[in-house]
């Protein structure tokens, strides 16, 4: 099993078109829809938007991602809120997406970056990565010191 | 499994939204420890620290042993796991939408 905890997602893409033309699949609605979900996207900072998508039951999505506009130069940077949950306002994801693109021969470079998932300034994360092994060697002395203990878990 | 603690469900989330309880977890990412010796860290009654850590008990964030007459609690991976499967979801999910994005891109080139 792996003990590395991730608390955010990075890719990185390289495309044959220009930075220009892959920011129109960024930022217009139509063009988004093509390759993402629906959605109602607008390169205006502060425009709140959603993505729509089928219910995802298994992670307790209803399905409707609520976005914000935060950042934006053209052709360089975007930056919006990607907040979903089960539809009872309260919201168990609470990420930000940011795109960059940068030019890459007569390509662009897209790289994503998805962070904030809500857990990631827990530091209990940071602690337990490769804590538990330790976390069962304590246990293991723990028993040892105690024979005459019992376990009636 | 212990049939007291079957009370209270909540899931992953709503279990580390509780400051307290994060700050329990966070201890017992140090050492296990005993119900009492975590009790003794905050300044609420002995009821409210169990449910919190019948709480945790349920949603797989900590296991509970008895040792002579102590109860000792110890951290669990079964509850993170399902933190780290939101974020496994999504690693996958923008994989496949960037991959359509670059095939969608190209077709459209073939066009012109």
């Amino acid at each position: 099993m792996e003990n590395a905890i991730k608390n955010e997602i990075k890719n990185e893409w390289i495309y044959e078109q220009s930075p220009k033309e892959v920011w129109g699949y960024l930022t217009q609605a139509e063009l988004v829809a093509l390759w993402l979900m629906p959605n109602n996207i607008k390169p205006i900072q502060g425009h709140e938007f959603q993505f729509t998508t089928k219910p995802i039951p298994s992670l307790d999505l209803d399905g409707i991602f609520q976005c914000k506009v935060l950042e934006l130069v053209p052709f360089q940077k975007l930056v919006y809120t990607w907040k979903g949950g089960r539809g009872d306002g309260i919201f168990t994801l609470d990420t930000i997406v940011e795109w960059t693109l940068e030019k890459h021969g007569k390509g662009t470079k897209l790289s994503l970056r998805q962070h904030g998932f809500k857990y990631s300034n827990f530091s209990i994360f940071t602690a337990m990565t490769g804590g538990w092994n330790a976390n069962v060697q304590k246990m293991i002395h723990l028993l040892n010191a105690n024979p005459n203990g019992n376990t009636n878990a | 499994m212990q049939t007291p603690m079957a009370t209270q469900m909540l899931d992953a989330f709503q279990v580390i939204a509780d400051p307290s309880r994060r700050q329990m977890m966070l201890l017992l990412s140090r050492e296990n420890m005993t119900i009492n010796a975590l009790a003794d860290n905050f300044e609420m009654s002995r009821p409210a620290v169990s449910k919190h850590i019948k709480i945790m008990y349920n949603a797989g964030f900590i296991s509970i042993t008895d040792i002579g007459r102590e109860r000792y609690c110890t951290l669990k991976q079964d509850g993170f796991q399902e933190l780290q499967n939101f974020i496994d979801y999504f690693d996958k999910f923008w994989v496949s939408k960037l991959k359509k994005l670059e095939t969608i891109l190209n077709n459209k080139s073939k066009e012109k």
